[in-house]
């Protein structure tokens, strides 16, 4: 039989695979993930402890070159490529610019907030071995699923099989590759 | 059936309790997905939907056969001329937006205060929002001379090495409106990724769950996920919400900018937000009552969210009032001739009607929802929700058509009556909004599962 993905197992409340986590963790498994229906607290700082993140400074450089992007266009518009004499102003009246970068930093802001987000999560991935596992569809409704990757150098599948059920998984399954 | 007014014996003079169920308490995380995904999983669609759709989609041969009139006519089909210029066409697109506003302004502003009520209510106010805006952009598109032309203001140099003039409050207001659309997608999406995730587990049919697979992306709710999502999606509702703002100030210096009486007023661009407020949010309100009773999700969505917006609207009411008395102060107190001869014409003149039954519906009947006995019901909030809208409807026809009917000079005042075609362009609009509405409710869960899941969990645990 070949290499399987990793163990899952299934828990009803946010508490119980909160202990889970916390327990495997204290063995010294690190290739934990979780999956549930809804963002639950503390979990994330429980599985992947003092990780941050670098979304919100990109969001950050991404609405400076937004702002200047914006900005360019119309000053290359009014200022170099066409200029025109509207109402005596200086070509490059800096005031009446400004509205439509502003909106235009926003764009890219959001932009690249969405794309960075999925970058950030290996999405799109229509594949991946969590879905080989019936019980994984449960996750997106109102289980919580804890999975141990094979990939973890102290994987042994008894040691997991053990923990997991002594934290009231309902079920524990193994997830094939 | 569920009786439409839910009062509670011996509460009805006073507000709901401070520890009122915001999702009734019998409602479960596998209840509450599966009500929602049902909705868009079944094979048939209710009754209801067909009568609505069916009706909708009417009106929107309407706006077909309006637009064929139009192109092959032009804009001289509507009653606009000269002096008054700018007609229902435009009155409608500020009319449009202001709506399309209030999606966000619930959804965006009441995240970042995290009111529990926003959780349920959001994907209707975003939906709303996204059905909302393409009425609003066809608007001006159709009050072009030349609307095939229009591409002419994105700011490209064309082949003849001609550019928009960006000095321009017109053109601020296009980048406006094509970014706010643009980013309301974007928001929509960011927001919509783990129910569409939801669906997709939940699909038994082949087809739908290849689409809604194909649609999650794969979203697999790890914590890696929910953490990305949780900090961009914070993020972008900070953005959304001043830009919102911006929007509909920007299409308040549409007005501001120009040299005519009535509209050249610094107070404009903060005027036009409080109406976008009010209206908005009141189809908000409309567009819930109607779900929630169609969809039966009255355990999702509850007194207690209906009440948080009938105070949203009241908020909004209490703020156009204020804007009016100074619409009211500015001309009368300054020395301007003109500016005082106009609005005496909105106040008594042409315009009379419109303007004085345009206040009473959304300045002076909305304070009837001081009391919680009429923020409980639902027949009451829906008719004054109603009037609301059309209020602001007339608010827009009135002051838009009002200014330049009596400008400056006497010589150039004239009057506007819309024609056939210019009611077509409204009813096609509506017909469009609604046929974009109808399908959304057959192809997105209508209630944001993942955030009214937190709602359930910390209900619980009270």
């Amino acid at each position: 039989m070949s290499e399987p993905f990793g163990i899952i197992g299934v828990f009803e409340t946010p508490e119980g695979i909160k202990d889970a986590a916390r327990h495997l963790r204290a063995l010294g498994f690190r290739a934990v993930e979780a999956y549930t229906p809804y963002p639950v607290e503390g979990l994330g700082e429980l599985i992947q402890p003092g990780r941050k993140t670098a979304l919100p400074l990109l969001m950050f450089v991404a609405a400076v070159i937004g702002a200047a992007w914006g900005y360019f266009i119309q000053y290359w518009d009014e200022a170099i490529d066409y200029p025109l004499n509207v109402g005596g102003r200086p070509h490059n009246s800096w005031p009446a610019f400004v509205v439509s970068s502003f909106e235009f930093m926003l764009l890219v802001t959001i932009a690249a907030g969405l794309f960075l987000l999925l970058a950030a999560c290996r999405l799109p991935r229509l594949y991946h071995p969590i879905f080989n596992v019936v019980e994984f569809e449960r996750a997106s409704v109102d289980r919580f699923v804890l999975c141990v990757e094979a990939r973890d150098p102290s994987f042994e599948p008894h040691v997991i099989r053990r923990v997991l059920e002594r934290f009231g998984a309902e079920r524990v399954r193994e997830v094939s590759a | 059936m569920t009786s439409l007014i839910d009062l509670p014996s011996g509460m009805s003079l006073v507000d709901l309790p401070s520890e009122a169920p915001v999702v009734e308490p019998d409602v479960t995380m596998r209840s509450l997905s599966e009500e929602v995904s049902n909705r868009v999983l079944r094979p048939g669609a209710p009754l209801w939907w067909w009568i609505g759709f069916g009706f909708s989609f009417l009106l929107l041969l309407v706006l077909f056969v309006q637009l064929g009139w139009l192109f092959v006519n032009g804009i001289g089909s509507w009653g606009v001329n000269i002096p008054v210029a700018w007609g229902l066409a435009i009155a409608e697109y500020v009319w449009w937006i202001a709506l399309a506003s209030g999606g966000t302004i619930v959804s965006a502003l009441f995240f970042l205060t995290r009111s529990p009520w926003r959780s349920a209510t959001n994907r209707i106010a975003e939906t709303m929002l996204l059905s909302a805006a393409p009425c609003a952009g066809l608007m001006p598109i159709m009050h072009l001379g030349r609307q095939g032309l229009f591409y002419w203001l994105f700011p490209y140099s064309t082949v003849m090495g001609v550019w928009p003039q960006v000095r321009s409050p017109l053109w601020w207001d296009f980048i406006c409106l094509i970014c706010y659309i643009l980013m309301s997608i974007m928001y929509y999406y960011a927001g919509l990724l783990p129910d569409l995730a939801t669906v997709r587990d939940l699909a038994r049919s082949r087809f739908k769950q290849i689409l809604y697979g194909i649609l999650a992306l794969g979203w697999r709710g790890s914590t890696r996920h929910w953490r990305n999502q949780q900090t961009v999606y914070a993020i972008m509702s900070a953005i959304m919400a001043p830009m919102v703002i911006s929007v509909h100030s920007v299409v308040g210096l549409d007005y501001a900018g120009g040299l005519t009486t009535g509209w050249h007023s610094t107070q404009f661009p903060p005027y036009f937000f409080f109406g976008a407020v009010i209206s908005g949010t009141a189809l908000i309100v409309m567009l819930t009552i109607l779900v929630r009773w169609g969809y039966g999700l009255q355990d999702v969505i509850t007194g207690y969210h209906l009440n948080a917006l009938a105070k949203v609207v009241l908020v909004g009411s209490v703020m156009l009032g204020y804007a009016y008395v100074w619409e009211a102060f500015g001309p009368i107190y300054g020395s301007d001739v003109a500016e005082k001869t106009e609005f005496l014409h909105r106040m008594f003149g042409f315009t009379a009607p419109a303007f004085w039954s345009e206040k009473i519906l959304t300045v002076v009947i909305p304070q009837l929802l001081w009391l919680p006995v009429v923020r409980r019901s639902q027949p009451l909030l829906f008719v004054i929700s109603g009037g609301i809208i059309v209020g602001m409807w007339l608010e827009r026809y009135m002051f838009t058509t009002a200014s330049l009917e009596h400008n400056y000079m006497p010589s150039w005042w004239g009057y506007y009556y819309p024609t056939l075609w210019d009611w077509a362009a409204l009813a096609g609009t509506i017909g469009l909004f609604l046929t974009l509405f109808f399908l959304a409710l057959r192809l997105v869960p209508i209630v944001s599962m993942a955030e009214v899941r937190e709602i359930i969990e910390k209900e619980k645990s009270k």
